[in-house]
């Protein structure tokens, strides 16, 4: 399978003596669902914002071959006056598409993220989970191969999180989407991710790699699930024990 | 649920999903807003009938001499006097064309100078302060200017309606772009949106708020610019507005005629700001979530 997202020897830094991102280099394959996790301060949302355009490298490239992606917040960011519709037919607008068909997009996305019939809603009539579906629904519209997230679901309570990661994952296999999922929660890394990567707590590079096979679709209490959590958790409470001598 | 083949699970996962939905959706019914209008209706018109009450119970015990102290009903038959004579609906009409028609000028011009100062910071930063200052200086300062410039036409009333109006509602919409949260700009961003898009569909929409705000503050010193100009500034080409024929009835020592004249300048702002801006800045508000219902 070809690669979705190409980093190659990729450095930030805003003071050269404390680089944010060091001579990273990561291969992301088409389809691929992967989480990266660290403490906070690691470099996670800046290696986001540079895959997102957002921000560019100070060195080394950033390949995207299928574009810009689209990204998700860990604040859903809608749009308060428009409705839960107008917030997914904002994207689609923007993307140029035309009015006719706006409709039926728009209702065909919030169905698939199970909001068939809050399309009406204005976001603050919305419980917290279903903003950021509508977010989800919205990140979709805007039809990119590449869908990063940060730290999505931390703002949740744990019910609705956990149903949330079960509708991203059904989500995730019906569109064939390239995930990159940025979270600081290890349980949450091993429940979703083909791949985990666990960042240095400090000079941002990788300090570990896990490829999970386990069969879809999972449960966070799996024993599976809890003991590739378990081994996460350690690599990086050892990441932060290194940072705690310094 | 259990690891069942993924088809049950999934829509064991989206019925739950539907039931938590449920419990959190707030009722559409919360934002709705009452149809009982007669609780925000009778409060203020039981505190004006308090007030004629006692204007009038103290005019009838006290008897003060009628030329200076007039009671409700010689200034109710002056209200009717007035109108029957045709000026005060002549100078309403006029007053209410020059301050509707000022406050569309100001409103464009407003609104060109507020988009150029949230777009250049260069001016914002040079003339931020002098139009924020410009707020401050009561407009009917430049009324001697204005007549020396326009001679006695309408120009020097709308100058002076311009000058009012203008600085509040550039600032309101510098203030409500300003205050946009960082995020939703990043979204729009992160959408796809160039700069005229961003602009129509995110920013400006966002700003709504203080926009509105700076419409409803502009509008006041129209208004009471409109009032003090036609008080100032008489004869030649201009036209006979209600500040005008206060000016007048006072030339003619006819007091009754005068606080009919106030009571109508003042239930036109009532009405216009009751009528017109509360209901929209509600509607804008409420849709946004940020104020209750009553």
């Amino acid at each position: 399978m070809t690669d979705a997202i190409t980093l190659t020897g990729v450095s930030k830094f805003f003071d050269p003596s404390r680089p944010v991102l060091d001579d990273m280099s990561l291969h992301v394959k088409q389809g691929q669902f992967i989480c990266v996790v660290g403490v906070s301060g690691c470099g996670k949302s800046t290696l986001l914002n540079l895959i997102a355009g957002l921000e560019t490298a100070s060195m080394g490239s950033v390949d995207v071959p299928s574009g810009r992606a689209s990204v998700m917040f860990q604040d859903p960011s809608l749009m308060p006056w428009l409705t839960a519709r107008g917030n997914v037919e904002l994207a689609l607008r923007l993307r140029g598409v035309g009015r006719n068909e706006r409709a039926a997009e728009a209702q065909r996305l919030l169905t698939l993220v199970n909001l068939a019939d809050a399309g009406d809603k204005l976001p603050h009539q919305l419980s917290g989970g279903m903003k950021q579906r509508v977010a989800l629904a919205r990140a979709l519209a805007q039809d990119r191969e590449v869908l990063l997230m940060d730290e999505p679901f931390a703002a949740l309570d744990a019910v609705t999180r956990d149903l949330l990661h079960d509708e991203l994952e059904r989500v995730w296999r019906e569109t064939g989407r390239t995930i990159v999922f940025v979270t600081h929660n290890v349980r949450e890394a091993a429940r979703l991710g083909d791949r985990v990567i666990l960042m240095t707590a400090r000079g941002g590079k990788i300090a570990r790699e896990w490829e999970i096979d386990v069969e879809r679709p999972r449960l966070i209490e799996s024993p599976a699930v809890s003991s590739l959590a378990g081994s996460v958790s350690s690599a990086l409470r050892a990441e932060l024990a290194k940072v705690s001598n310094v | 649920m259990s690891k069942s083949p993924d088809g049950t699970a999934a829509s064991d996962t989206r019925d739950l999903e539907h039931r938590l939905d449920a419990l959190q959706l707030l009722p559409s019914g919360a934002v709705r807003r009452t149809p009982n209008w007669w609780s925000g209706v009778w409060p203020p018109a039981v505190a004006v009938l308090l007030l004629l009450t006692i204007w009038q119970t103290y005019c009838a015990i006290a008897q003060p001499r009628p030329d200076l102290y007039p009671s409700v009903f010689d200034v109710a038959s002056a209200i009717g006097a007035n109108w029957d004579s045709g000026r005060l609906p002549a100078a309403l009409l006029t007053s209410l064309t020059r301050g509707g028609l000022g406050f569309v000028y100001a409103i464009i011009l407003g609104t060109i100078i507020g988009f150029l100062l949230v777009e250049v910071p260069l001016l914002r930063r040079a003339f931020g302060p002098i139009i924020s200052g410009l707020q401050v200086l009561p407009s009917v300062a430049w009324v001697p200017a204005a007549i020396l410039w326009f001679g006695l036409t309408d120009a020097t009333v709308y100058f002076v309606i311009l000058m009012g109006a203008v600085p509040s509602i550039a600032n309101g919409l510098v203030d409500g772009i300003r205050q946009v949260p960082s995020h939703i700009r990043r979204v729009g961003v992160v959408l796809g949106a160039g700069p005229v898009a961003l602009h129509r569909y995110v920013l400006f929409p966002a700003a709504l708020p203080g926009y509105l705000a700076g419409l409803r503050q502009g509008w006041a010193f129209a208004w009471r610019s409109l009032m003090a100009a036609e008080i100032i500034a008489t004869g030649g080409k201009l036209g006979f507005g209600l500040g005008s024929l206060l000016q007048q009835n006072r030339e003619l020592a006819d007091l009754p005629g005068v606080l009919a004249t106030v009571l109508t300048i003042l239930a036109l702002g009532i009405v216009i700001e009751v009528g017109v801006f509360t209901p929209i800045q509600r509607r804008v508000l409420l849709r946004r979530g940020l104020t209750e219902a009553r």
